[in-house]
């Protein structure tokens, strides 16, 4: 069967399977609950500064990262996120004044579609959904590290962006558990700030709320120059006895595979004076093995990594962080302390409009 | 095999503290949302389920959300979490009841 026959068979079997979705979703809306939650437009994000010392190497990293949010009803919603980072190192590393300069990156300029709860659509610049740490944990007030993990660019070329579609939504949800999907297709892009690679792929988790565990999967396949197949596995369990938060992932791709482990523990239910309830404690462990010759944004050889971190919350969206972690490999063993702060804001653009 | 020792011991650090705090009793929850909710009588339980299972799946949940702002900052996290359309409604009703 031709290629263009059997792309135009799978558009077709897409749009129908979107307007059959969309009519099921409308016949579900019938009952709109009562609530008074406003839909104002929202300028929210995170912002904080990051003192880093990699080696010996001083880095002075300030950033901010405003999200725009502007609804259109209840179904549409136009969402952007900029990334403005500072990076100032000493000029000969460990000496001299310092010199450097601020990168801004679009990480995702995307409208959304919420057809009901089995599609929702996004079109524009996504952040692309492989694993748990680029779609979720990469703003600065969220991750509990500040350094992502070795693997995290394992999925996530050229720009950790997409361009294009990106179909998403619950398959099914019970008591007991829910399954969700996402599946995507970005475009090549040279354009500033809209770099992206074509690629197509997909993730699928399963959530059990009772247990608060999420397991999930995610492939992709990076369609230009030398075609590789990625895949990620990936855990997240947050028991609800405790403040105690568990992440993990295992990436494997073309250059290389590895896994990460991550744990939180907040003291706010241990039976201490209330300054010390406010820390939280976080420990990572990853193992990076390197295949031929790593690359893309991995190392060249297998390297191992331990960082422990103590977060101090201030306010649930005003933290001190600081980190320790080391590097070891077989070119070099070096040390990576980081300290800093961060800050959620949160603010809407306008009054809502009395109804 | 050093390394794996003290990957380990650290590790170890980490994982006791839930066994010990345990005995610490319920959290002391001081968010205002919940009290918001409990007080308008909005399926307390199975609303402060989905909020407090979602949001903590990432990051740490507010403490509090203007009511103008809730709509639109849900809509955002739906998208995000790939929460379903009645999880969307309960945390609507849940923030701002």
């Amino acid at each position: 069967m031709p290629v263009a026959s059997i792309k135009q068979r799978y558009v077709a079997v897409t749009i129908a399977l979107c307007l059959a979705a969309a009519h099921h979703g409308r016949a579900q809306q019938a009952a709109e609950p009562d609530n008074h939650a406003g839909r104002v437009p929202v300028i929210s994000g995170g912002f904080g500064y990051v003192h880093n010392v990699s080696g010996g190497a001083t880095s002075l990293i300030p950033q901010i990262n405003p999200v725009l949010l502007v609804p259109f009803g209840q179904h549409v919603l136009l969402e952007s996120r900029t990334d403005f980072t500072g990076f100032f190192e000493r000029q000969n590393q460990t000496s001299g004044p310092f010199k450097g300069k601020v990168f801004k990156t679009v990480e995702f300029a995307q409208l959304d579609w919420f057809a009901n709860s089995h599609i929702m659509a996004a079109a524009g610049r996504y952040l692309l959904p492989f694993g748990i740490y680029n779609e979720r944990f990469q703003p600065i007030w969220i991750k509990n590290l500040q350094d992502a993990p070795i693997t995290a660019t394992i999925g996530t070329r050229t720009s950790g962006s997409g361009d294009g579609l990106m179909l998403r939504g619950v398959a099914t949800q019970r008591p007991q558990y829910s399954l969700q999907y996402t599946a995507y297709f970005s475009a090549h892009s040279k354009i500033n700030q809209l770099q992206a690679a074509r690629v197509a792929g997909a993730d699928a988790s399963i959530y059990l709320p009772q247990a608060r565990l999420e397991l999930g999967t995610s492939y992709q396949r990076f369609l230009e120059g030398h075609r590789i197949n990625s895949v990620a596995t990936y855990a997240s369990w947050q028991p609800s006895s405790q403040p105690f938060d568990l992440k993990a992932e295992y990436d494997h791709s073309h250059n290389g595979h590895g896994y990460w482990l991550e744990t939180a523990y907040s003291f706010r239910q241990l039976s201490a004076p209330h300054f010390f309830q406010r820390i939280q404690t976080v420990a990572r462990i990853q193992q990076f093995f390197a295949s031929n010759g790593g690359g893309n944004g991995l190392p060249s050889i297998d390297t191992q990594r331990f960082d422990f971190g103590l977060n101090y919350y201030i306010r649930d969206d005003l933290r001190f962080i600081s980190s320790y972690g080391r590097s070891f490999s077989s070119h070099t063993d070096s040390n990576i302390w980081n300290i800093g702060f961060t800050y959620r804001f949160l603010f809407p653009l306008w009054p809502e409009k009395r109804q | 095999m050093i390394n794996k020792a003290i990957c380990l011991s650290a590790l170890a650090l980490l994982l006791p503290l839930p066994i010990y705090a345990g005995k610490a009793g319920k959290a002391q929850d001081t968010n205002k949302a919940a009290s918001t909710s409990a007080q308008n009588n909005v399926q307390p339980d199975a609303a402060e389920r989905v909020f407090e299972t979602n949001c903590a799946r990432c990051h740490m949940p507010p403490s509090a959300l203007s009511q103008r702002t809730t709509g639109t900052v849900v809509m955002h996290m739906r998208m995000r979490a790939r929460l379903s359309q009645r999880d969307e409604q309960m945390l609507l009703k849940y923030l701002a009841p």
